[in-house]
């Protein structure tokens, strides 16, 4: 297998891959997180030794906590929920499924992943510069991180390199997305209409014009920012500021201007992460069910409504900046319009179902996962829809658990699915069906009991990004539901083990699969 | 022109046009937030930049590649020479650099497309060409 190779299944390998490697990372990130969070004065030697500065003597600074959460959010939304789905399954498939013989343009394709890759390299920089990570989230609202190092350690070079990381993976993504689109325009089999194709492939497109309309937009934004940043203008950073006992001498910018900017990337690049696992989850159910999707036009042009209605509801990510009522119905109406095609399709996902045979394999048992999780995930998403109650939620971990369930772990269970499903497609061999289901029932379990719990913490006004809750009297009643929330996350960290081990062993060791395993009437198992 | 690099170039305009829609209703918006607003004064030639655009776009397709090329690159540099004259702490200067700045990328995409590909990248020039008549009437008739 050539590294710089132009071949999509190549391509879609080595997405996969970075994919793989970057939620690792990130699940260790989150794992030392939650360790912090119960036991906030606990020293650490490994702590010291790999953050100085940041853990000295091995007692973590809320510095290195925030800079930790920063670059989790960070890899885990942009370089596996993005990559993996989208790029990987995608670039695998979508040529395979169309009747293609490769993306449209291979090269370009090539340069997508390797750009991708610089992106990842000088993210993970940010943790060895001088200062760290930068601590701002993986929302990077000025005016924190539009100051530079004066508002902390890791907001000097730390986050000069998450924006350069960020503008590199907003180019891969745009790159990406034409040549999907072209892909799916120009290439598909002389037979086969828009309505022709499999669902997975609608997933793809569709996610393809999010990408292709909102990473532009991210990219002007973070261009803005590093002017901010080193070059002195004020686009973001208000006037009458004072950081660390100084004065800014700089004025007439508006945090609120990156906040605008910054979620009319954001919350498109929520479905840009469920949007293929969706299209996946029908074509699995359906495989399985031994029956046709349920109402496949209906859930193509649901795919489309979900897509278009994400570039109008940005602003319920900003209910308590201030903007006007007027402006809040609006988009808490627009919000909730979003719930029509979701219904539409998550009945058609049980119409699939009903009265089908069906066959309950492992990608089977996380197709049922993704819909339960995609269900919890978005009722909660009703809830913070509506200005009254986002503003008591808002900050809290009630909005943890919420996009957790319907961004994160959702996406991850179509991950799952789809590498089960494509898994003899991939390597000839099948993943080990009972490790897979252990793997599965395990990881159910595990993402219900971690984050469940958090949405009661919400309830009671737990805020997130705190680094240490022993200081508010308010927030020591839910120090035992978080010591138990951190003992889920080590269980289910631990049920990944399985998964690791099923997915390499399977690679040498699995079962040799047939051309068409699964009796399913795509042409990815028909074509070579 | 393949119908694969006529839906590739346009799918990269929607791109770029989002990316410059971004920055004008950033600019919309900063200009309207405070009164330190002052829009910069651009010399008179940058009128005659405008022609630069279109003037390429005649030769490409005519078939004259090598001065379509020489004309991007007047038009590349006589935005140089522009951006060179700006105060990045003067907000509506800052904003002026960066949409030159952003479109003068374009244009050095723009040439080097028409330096490889000729013809087949016309469309992606016409759009360079119009853009930069849209971003100079943006600063000097809406601004």
């Amino acid at each position: 297998m050539r590294i710089f190779s132009t071949d999509h299944k190549v391509i879609g390998k080595q997405y996969i891959g970075l994919a793989l490697f970057s939620v690792l990372f990130g699940m260790v990130l989150s794992l030392i997180m939650r360790f912090h969070l119960v036991h906030p004065d606990t020293k650490v030697k490994l702590f010291g030794l790999l953050w100085p500065d940041g853990a000295p003597g091995g007692q973590m600074t809320p510095e290195l906590y925030l800079s930790l959460m920063t670059m989790h959010g960070t890899i885990m939304v942009f370089f596996v929920l993005t990559t993996a789905p989208q790029s990987g399954f995608g670039n695998y498939f979508l040529p395979l499924q169309i009747g293609a013989h490769d993306m449209a343009f291979p090269v370009l394709n090539m340069l997508s992943f390797w750009t991708t890759a610089l992106s990842l390299l000088t993210l993970l920089a940010a943790l060895i510069v001088e200062g760290g990570a930068p601590l701002s989230g993986w929302t990077a609202y000025p005016p924190l991180s539009g100051l530079g190092k004066i508002t902390g350690p890791g907001q000097g070079l730390g986050q000069d390199l998450w924006i350069l990381s960020i503008a590199l993976f907003c180019v891969a993504s745009l790159m990406a997305a034409i040549n999907f689109i072209v892909t799916v325009i120009e290439l598909r089999a002389p037979d086969m209409g828009y309505f022709d194709m499999p669902l997975t492939c609608w997933g793809w497109f569709v996610t393809a014009l999010i990408s292709l309309f909102a990473f532009a937009v991210l990219l002007a934004g973070g261009i803005l920012l590093m002017l901010d940043r080193n070059a002195g203008t004020s686009f973001f950073i208000p006037g009458g500021l004072i950081v660390n006992d100084q004065i800014q001498t700089r004025s007439g910018g508006s945090p609120v201007l990156f906040q605008h900017l910054f979620w009319f990337f954001g919350h498109p690049e929520v479905y840009i992460a469920i949007l293929p696992g969706m299209g996946l989850i029908s074509t699995i159910l359906s495989v399985f069910s031994g029956k046709k999707v349920f109402g496949y036009k209906a859930m193509a042009i649901a795919l489309l409504a979900i897509g278009g209605l994400g570039f109008v509801v940005w602003g319920h990510h900003m209910f308590i900046s201030g903007m006007s009522p007027y402006s809040s119905i609006a988009f808490s109406v627009l919000t909730l319009a979003v719930g029509v095609p979701s219904a539409v399709k998550t009945f058609n996902w049980l119409a699939t179902l009903w009265g089908g045979r069906l066959r309950f394999t492992a990608a089977m048992h996380f197709a049922l996962g993704f819909v339960s999780l995609f269900i919890t995930g978005g009722i909660t998403g009703l809830i913070l829809g509506q200005p009254g109650l986002d503003i008591y939620f808002h900050d809290t971990y009630f909005v943890v658990a919420h996009f957790h369930l319907i961004m994160g772990v959702a996406a991850i269970f179509a991950i799952f699915a789809g590498l089960h499903y494509w898994f003899p497609k991939m390597y000839g061999r099948f993943l080990h069906e009972g490790l897979g289901k252990l793997h599965f029932y395990l990881t159910f379990v595990g993402v219900y009991a971690v984050f469940v719990p958090l949405h009661f913490a919400g309830f009671v006004g737990n805020p997130r990004r705190f680094p240490d809750f022993k200081e508010y009297e308010f927030l020591k009643s839910v120090m035992p539901l978080h010591i138990g929330v951190t003992h889920a996350a080590y269980f289910l960290a631990a049920a990944q083990l399985i998964f690791l081990f099923n997915y390499f062993w399977s690679q040498r060791r699995g079962a040799v699969a047939p051309t068409n395993p699964w009796g399913a009437t795509t042409r990815e198992w028909r074509d070579d | 022109m393949t119908n694969v690099a006529r839906t590739g170039q346009a799918l990269l305009i929607a791109a770029s046009s989002m990316f410059f829609a971004a920055f004008t209703s950033a600019m919309v918006v900063r200009r309207g937030l405070s009164g330190d607003w002052i829009t910069p004064l651009l010399p008179t030639w940058v009128w005659a930049t405008l022609l630069l655009g279109p003037l390429a776009s005649w030769l490409i397709q005519r078939g004259h590649v090598r001065p379509a090329m020489a004309a991007g690159a007047a038009l590349v540099s006589s935005q140089l020479a522009l951006l060179a004259g700006l105060r990045l702490f003067v907000i509506g200067e800052a904003f002026f650099g960066v949409l030159i700045a952003a479109h003068a990328a374009h244009a050095v995409a723009g040439v080097a497309a028409i330096g490889r590909f000729g013809a087949r990248a016309s469309l992606f020039w016409h759009f360079v060409g119009a853009l930069w008549i849209y971003l100079v009437f943006l600063f000097e008739v809406w601004a």
